[in-house]
């Protein structure tokens, strides 16, 4: 009820191109990213709002990746603000953004190949003190125990990243970014190579985490699937922003369906 | 919580009863109290000859000092694989932290009078500060540029050494500092393996707790690291510093004993630098364990191939003559027949032969907190994945 009009309001705001600190829990401001001549991300602005499901949809190139990673810190940007929480974080490095409670999956998933499924996910609950007796007697597990089992792979806590399927590589990058317990999730490309059931089974997930109190950001090239889970969608094109509201109005939207020649709008 | 606490002390209790150790635990607790028995056992009858026997020298005397020298020798190994074994970052010129200890401590000792337990602190902060301006460049370059700086790193200090002889004694050291504990065999030993299991313990609780893991992590993937909102930087810079303190009280506590002096050869050589990477890879490079094995089998190799009168026919020379020949070639082999280091071997070998293979079950973080018998992801190979990474950026790869 509160997030129809909160996106609502969000619509006027990212349009009018002055985003400011507090309008959303991550705002981001004329955002420029550019590698050598090529602009891959052209001054784009836009808000997320708390507790919401947002879609950030482009064509392959589209620039995507490129936002995400100038947001946590990866790259830093060439220019423009962002903020989170109210307060200015542009450059800041990796594992802070992750301290704060920002936390992200990869695309290309990286799972530490060397240890266990548990031993993964138990990594990202670490503490960041450099002399401690924690882990020294052989470990509690519990909580790093009950994320896998919030991500479905409690009957493959002690099999290495290299025998999981597809869809439990997946469900192991949400697994360590869950350990991190974030307040906002960027979530790359969670539904590529999925089938139809293990789309609906993370869909739900992601769905619950939000019911729970968490942001998600969804990023995904392909609308099949993403389209039913978010609340709300940003298109981008080229680096800039193309459209911007509900699951309905970016399916309609002409600009859009151009972009895409018609592809992945079945 | 208080619940949480009594399950952990009597967890911690349990850990502590020596029954209840896996095997290759029992071993480890029966080869240090042989080690601490051993000035003992020599006095007995039959047992003592056959101590003496088994001692790489032809006295025990002897014996024991040449044991002293080889723990020493374990400890450099365990300090390179403090950092080099666990975080990837391969470390060609760790003689610089031994040195930096040593030098200071003799120095501190000799033109300043400090009594040698002050002095070796000394050694100790100095190599510290050593391994933070090691440490830091290391964040900046990674992989074979920063081995590149490690080795260059003691040649500099060797050559300052040597224009500075005047200060430093050039090639031939710095003479005899006062010792710690005196000329005693006994005494000595005991300096050495004190020092040796205090080195031990705190290396062995320190990559056994989360700092451990956090460590190894790195070496996998520095990315999923700083993911999981863990600070790189501030690790690395940790075991750098941790890495050159021991190095360096090593250094610093060898130069003030009858078996040490603060020489070049001892202390910095191109040889002593590759020693303690043969050592440690050897033994099991980021188990701790098996540097310390390592170390303890690199140093004594060569003593007791020096005590065999025998002469090979046609070359005409005797086994001790070509000791380091010898000493090279059968590294060579053991580094052949076993990449991921002897201990993971004997381990897994272990696990095997008890029926206690695999199973899955969560047990002590025992290696470092890995699988010893997984070898696409020991840390060798880890390692040379890492190099291979820089290499073909190097020669300009895509960006992955």
């Amino acid at each position: 009820m509160s997030a129809d009009a909160a996106t609502d309001e969000l619509a006027t705001a990212t349009t009018a191109e002055d985003v400011r600190p507090d309008d959303g829990i991550l705002a981001v401001e004329s955002l420029r990213k550019e590698f050598g001549g090529l602009v891959a991300v052209d001054d784009l602005s836009f808000a997320v709002q708390e507790q919401e499901i947002l879609g950030f949809i482009g064509p392959n190139g589209a620039g995507k990746s490129t936002t995400f990673n100038c947001v946590t810190g990866t790259y830093p940007p060439t220019a423009g603000t962002v903020w989170y929480k109210g307060e200015q974080v542009t450059g800041t490095p990796p594992h802070k953004m992750v301290k704060r409670g920002m936390a992200r999956t990869f695309q290309s998933f990286a799972p530490l190949e060397d240890r266990t499924v548990l031993k993964n996910v138990a990594l990202s609950m670490m503490n960041d003190t450099l002399v401690t007796v924690e882990g020294l007697l052989g470990e509690f597990h519990d909580e790093a125990r009950a994320i896998c089992e919030r991500v479905g792979l409690d009957d493959r806590l002690y099999q290495t990243p290299a025998e999981l399927p597809h869809a439990g590589m997946l469900r192991l990058e949400l697994g360590r970014a869950l350990g991190t317990d974030p307040d906002l999730l960027l979530v790359d490309e969670p539904f590529a190579g999925l089938s139809g059931p293990e789309v609906e089974s993370v869909s739900d997930l992601l769905l619950d985490l939000r019911d729970e109190g968490m942001t998600l950001v969804v990023v995904d090239h392909n609308m099949r699937g993403l389209l039913q889970l978010i609340d709300r969608a940003i298109v981008i094109n080229f680096g800039s922003l193309l459209a911007n509201g509900s699951p309905d109005e970016i399916k309609n939207n002409p600009d859009v369906q151009e972009a895409y020649l018609g592809g992945g709008l079945e | 919580m208080t619940d949480n606490d009594t399950s952990r002390l009597r967890l911690l209790l349990g850990r502590l009863n020596p029954l209840g150790l896996p095997l290759r635990q029992k071993i480890g607790v029966f080869g240090l109290a042989f080690l601490i028995a051993m000035p003992l056992l020599v006095s007995l009858p039959v047992v003592g000859r056959f101590v003496v026997m088994i001692l790489p020298a032809s006295s025990w005397e002897l014996g024991l000092y040449n044991l002293a020298a080889a723990l020493f020798f374990g400890m450099f190994a365990m300090s390179w694989d403090a950092v080099s074994g666990y975080t990837g970052e391969i470390s060609f010129g760790h003689g610089l932290f031994f040195a930096v200890g040593g030098y200071t401590s003799a120095m501190l000792n000799m033109g300043h009078g400090l009594s040698p337990w002050v002095s070796v602190l000394g050694g100790v902060l100095l190599a510290a500060v050593a391994g933070v301006m090691i440490g830091v460049p290391a964040l900046r370059i990674e992989g074979p540029y920063l081995s590149l700086v490690t080795l260059v790193a003691p040649l500099i200090l060797l050559q300052v050494f040597i224009y500075m002889s005047d200060i430093f004694g050039g090639e031939q050291g710095l003479g005899n500092p006062e010792n710690l504990v005196g000329l005693g065999f006994v005494s000595n030993y005991f300096l050495a393996l004190g020092l040796f299991l205090a080195v031990f313990v705190l290396l062995w609780a320190l990559t056994r707790s989360n700092t451990g893991s956090i460590l190894t992590a790195i070496r996998e993937d520095e990315n999923a690291v700083s993911a999981a909102g863990l600070s790189t930087a501030k690790f690395k810079i940790f075991a750098f510093v941790l890495s050159g303190a021991i190095g360096g009280l090593a250094g610093a506590a060898y130069v003030h004993t009858p078996v040490g002096s603060p020489t070049p050869s001892e202390l910095m050589s191109v040889i002593i630098n590759v020693e303690v990477i043969i050592a440690a890879v050897l033994g099991g490079m980021g188990t701790i364990v098996g540097a310390a094995l390592g170390g303890l089998f690199v140093a004594m190799l060569p003593d007791y191939l020096n005590l065999v009168e025998f002469t090979v026919p046609v070359i005409g020379k005797s086994i001790s003559e070509m000791s380091f020949f010898l000493f090279a070639i059968v590294t060579l082999f053991l580094l052949n027949i076993f990449p991921g280091g002897v201990l993971r071997w004997g381990i897994a070998l272990g696990r095997r032969a008890t029926g206690r293979d695999g199973g899955g079950k969560e047990g002590m973080a025992a290696d470092g907190g890995q699988s010893p018998e997984d070898a696409g992801t020991n840390p060798v190979a880890q390692t040379m994945e890492r190099y291979q990474e820089y290499y073909d950026n190097m020669f300009g790869g895509d960006d992955k």
